[in-house]
């Protein structure tokens, strides 16, 4: 068996113990100029009082200060343990400052405050886990974020994505027609495999509606091309629908622009009732999972999604559990596998997870810690969407993240959520950690039989 | 032009043999069924890269490179985006539109079947076409595409390219209604959602101006009111327009920019008017995460767990019935009262012109049935598509397949 020396090298270890220099955000810039004392003032007021309820009140009351979070927290560990990044001082230099000065604060304030909450925290709600009380400090984060998008100052990349969800439902300009053209390509493309294989479009009574977020029709589309090749093997009944409300994602919860989430869910639910299908099956992207139930159904008086939301994990661990898919030759490098936030910690997948890996794969050695107490990859909440400017800063917060991948040992790292998959990518070439990072998906389509499921076989 | 009245209502059963045109062709795609359930029609693939639509058994006289979107029109017709040498167009019954474009989409058909449409894209710059006639201006992007019963089209279009990421750009507004082709000259940070009156005289869509603030813009005027939300506005006549507002977390219907239903609800949406105009009605949610219907600002007095998906009116306006989703399960419930069928889907339901008669196919168990007026009509299919009531309501059409064999089925009520 190879094995690969994955521990950090000298030279990047040098380049993380350098402090990056602060990125500017012209966005932010230009937003902070145009504000004036008052509407700030309004503007945080309005949030804290009437967006807010006994759980704020309850979370800002109780904090004692502890600390006990602080080592919950990637950016609090991989920045030497300097109390500015602990959860608990996040919130300090926040929210409790706002509230103490009835929202009289400054521009610097608030230029502080951008960062804090949207570059230094990833709303990963790991520390929520070590608090004794509970305290979700991503809330917090969330609601400094909501007040940045109404005092328009949030990041300029992500606030491009929302402003992407706005005109065209999908997070990345996907043109309508650009959309179901690459779902043609792609469908050409895997009759290569199976010569009848269909990915068919907007099938009203199909069982299932497969959708997916737009990184993977503007740079992914060979996930979408493996997708169609399970379900077909799978002999599943699903669709995909051709007007917007395909795109799953919701960076507008990530902003706090619930109205924009709310119209993102709303479109996003009604295509599956216009399609007139069972249940939702959605690919590897934890921030999409989450958002599912996140604010944007709350905003649109949805206690809870109105179809079941399946995520690929789940849907493998069917689809193999039920024979619908074998394996044909299990994977045979050392893999490990990173339990993203909102797939494990929000939404208890982890086990299937295991289950999945250790039906495809014959040598899995998990990271340490693992499960729930997964360590977060400092990008998927919200944090890699603030763009290439902040590059640097994100690698220096993730030290933390590459010593736990480097202890592995492994060769391949599973990521089954876009957004850790590209912030570990980043990682992996940053610390030189000579593994390679694949979707849980990859895995399954290299190794799965091409032949289509007959039931009772 | 569809008329239900020269359909056949009088042969009990034809039926047309489908199971063959699998060992035809390579495969076949799902099919569709003609209005007046004569015809049935499906892409089929002859080899590779070779499409055709096969109709009743004959196929379309050209062959395409690629073909999608087949959908029925009129009283027996078919349309469907075909594409040759990399170029699209729409087939009509098997006969092509003189324009070809880089992509075509989002097929727009007329309640009668007079007027089909489509937004296209040549040489990235986008456009809608109806009946072979297309806008002459072409846009950088285009959303949202709709057309009146009498042909007038309109999109939401983008009037400048703007560079990757460039948030101020944005601020100043790119967005514009174009109507026919013709852009308006207000510029949105968003326009969503358009509206004709029935003549289609007039337009009307929601907006947004900045970050926060939304509104409706009627013809070329921009209601006073800002809201923090806003959804689809619907034209009572050509004059009176209303919408659905948020107002302080909670939803209301505004009337030419001034309150009108009393009530604010948690959600109010998918607006319907009564063909004679008399009634209003909308999906509401009230309290917080139950789900109703709302007829003139009075809600039903059921509600449900999880969703209200759509309301139909009969032409009369006497009966209204709503499709929802209560504990896991989907059902009807008609003029308040539900049918508890509790099933796996409940399709669109048809309604007789005087409301008396409900008919609807559901899926349980992986087959589907007919119900009509709570009562199961016909099962065991593997395929059914909408039925369709005759004018006089007393009979039900099946378009339904059943071990490879389509059968069109008239059945007393
Ligand atoms: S939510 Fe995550 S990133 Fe934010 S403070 Fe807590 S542990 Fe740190
Ligand atoms: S652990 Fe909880 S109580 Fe202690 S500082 Fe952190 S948030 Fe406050
Ligand atoms: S991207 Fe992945 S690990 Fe990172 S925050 Fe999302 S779910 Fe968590």
């Amino acid at each position: 068996m190879q094995t690969q020396d994955n521990t950090m090298t000298e030279q990047s270890r040098e380049t993380n113990d350098m402090k990056s220099e602060k990125a500017t955000d012209p966005a932010i810039e230009s937003g902070l100029k145009r504000l004036t004392p008052e509407r700030i003032q309004k503007t945080i007021n309005q949030v804290l009082e009437k967006e807010t309820g006994p759980r704020f009140k309850a979370y800002v009351e109780t904090c004692m200060r502890c600390g006990m979070c602080a080592d919950a927290c990637s950016f609090f560990l991989s920045n030497d343990r300097d109390p500015y990044f602990m959860p608990a001082a996040k919130v300090k230099n926040t929210i409790w400052e706002m509230l103490a000065k009835k929202g009289n604060v400054s521009k610097d304030f608030l230029r502080q405050a951008v960062r804090i909450s949207h570059l230094e925290c990833n709303v990963c709600k790991r520390c929520a886990m070590y608090c004794p009380f509970g305290i979700d400090i991503a809330y917090m984060m969330l609601l400094v974020r909501r007040i940045c998008h109404k005092l328009e100052i949030t990041p300029q990349y992500i606030q491009d994505t929302v402003n992407s969800h706005s005109v065209t439902l999908n997070q990345m300009w996907v043109k309508d027609d650009e959309w179901i053209d690459t779902l043609q390509w792609q469908e050409e493309d895997a009759r290569d495999e199976f010569e009848n294989l269909e990915i068919p479009l907007d099938k009203v009574g199909a069982d299932i509606m497969y959708s997916v977020i737009a990184p993977e029709p503007k740079f992914q589309a060979g996930l979408i091309y493996q997708a169609a090749t399970m379900m077909h093997a799978a002999g599943i009944d699903w669709t995909m629908p051709s007007t917007p409300g395909w795109d799953n994602s919701n960076m507008a919860m990530y902003t706090g622009d619930n109205e924009i989430s709310g119209r993102i869910a709303r479109a996003f639910f009604e295509t599956a009732a216009k399609l007139r299908v069972k249940r939702i099956v959605m690919g590897e992207c934890g921030h999409a999972f989450r958002s599912v139930y996140d604010i944007g159904n709350r905003w649109n008086s949805w206690v809870m999604p109105p179809f079941e939301v399946v995520h690929a994990l789940a849907f493998y661990h069917e689809l193999l559990t039920e024979g619908r898919i074998t394996i044909k030759e299990k994977y045979k490098k050392k893999v490990t596998l990173h339990d993203p936030c909102n797939v494990s910690r929000g939404r208890g997948l982890h086990d299937k997870a295991r289950q999945v890996v250790n039906m495809v794969c014959e040598d899995f050695v998990d990271m340490v810690p693992n499960r729930e107490h997964n360590y977060c990859c400092g990008a998927g909440g919200g944090v890699i969407n603030c763009g290439p400017p902040y590059k640097n800063e994100r690698m220096v917060n993730n030290r933390n993240k590459a010593e736990q991948l480097a202890a592995t040992g492994a060769e391949v790292l599973i990521a089954p959520c876009h957004n850790c998959h590209s912030g570990l990518e980043d990682i992996i070439h940053h610390y030189d950690l000579k593994m390679e990072i694949k979707f849980l998906g990859d895995l399954i389509y290299e190794t799965m039989e091409k032949k289509i499921y007959t039931p009772g076989k | 032009m569809e008329e239900k009245t020269s359909w056949d209502w009088h042969t009990d059963l034809k039926e047309i043999p489908v199971k063959e045109w699998e060992n035809r062709f390579n495969w076949v795609q799902a099919p569709q069924v003609s209005k007046d359930g004569e015809r049935i029609a499906a892409i089929v693939n002859l080899d590779e890269m070779v499409f055709n639509v096969c109709v009743n058994g004959d196929v379309w006289d050209d062959k395409y490179e690629k073909a999608w979107c087949l959908a029925p029109f009129a009283d027996n017709g078919f349309a469907a985006f075909v594409a040759k040498d990399e170029e699209w167009t729409m087939n009509v019954n098997g006969v092509q539109w003189s324009n070809w474009f880089d992509f075509i989409w989002d097929m727009k058909i007329s309640p009668n079947g007079d007027f089909l449409g489509a937004a296209f894209q040549t040489d990235s710059e986008y456009g809608v076409i109806v009946n072979d006639v297309p806008w002459e201006d072409r846009y950088e992007n285009l959303t949202g595409a709709v057309m009146a019963p009498n042909g007038t089209s309109a999109a939401v279009v983008q009037m400048e390219s703007m560079a990757a990421a460039d948030v101020d750009a944005f601020k100043k507004g790119i967005f514009s209604v174009a109507r026919n082709g013709e852009a308006q000259a207000a510029r949105f940070l968003n326009a969503w959602n358009i509206s004709f009156d029935a003549g289609a005289q007039n337009i009307a869509c929601t907006v947004r101006l900045d970050r926060e603030a939304y509104s409706i813009v009627q013809n070329d005027t921009i209601w006073d009111n800002r809201f923090e939300s806003a959804w689809k506005p619907q034209f009572l006549d050509e004059k009176t327009l209303v919408a659905p507002v948020r107002i302080n977390g909670k939803w209301k219907l505004y009337k030419n920019n001034a309150p009108f239903w009393a009530n604010a609800y948690d959600q109010l949406w998918h607006l319907s008017v009564s063909p004679a105009g008399e009634d209003i009605a909308a999906i509401v949610s009230t309290p917080y995460g139950r789900w109703t219907v709302a007829v003139n600002d009075r809600v039903w007095q059921h509600s449900w767990d999880t969703m209200v998906s759509d309301i139909h009116f009969s032409q009369d306006g006497a009966c209204l019935a709503a499709v929802y989703k209560h504990k896991g399960a989907w059902d009807l419930a008609v003029n308040q009262t539900p049918w508890q069928m509790r099933a796996d889907k409940v399709f669109v339901p048809s309604i007789s012109p005087d409301g008396s008669v409900v008919a609807v196919v559901v899926e349980k168990n992986s087959t589907r049935q007919l119900v009509v007026n709570n009562r199961v009509m016909a099962s065991g299919f593997s395929f059914m598509a909408d039925p369709v009531i005759s004018p006089d309501g007393s009979q039900v059409m099946i378009k339904a397949i059943e071990n490879g064999v389509y059968k069109r089925q008239i059945i007393s009520v």
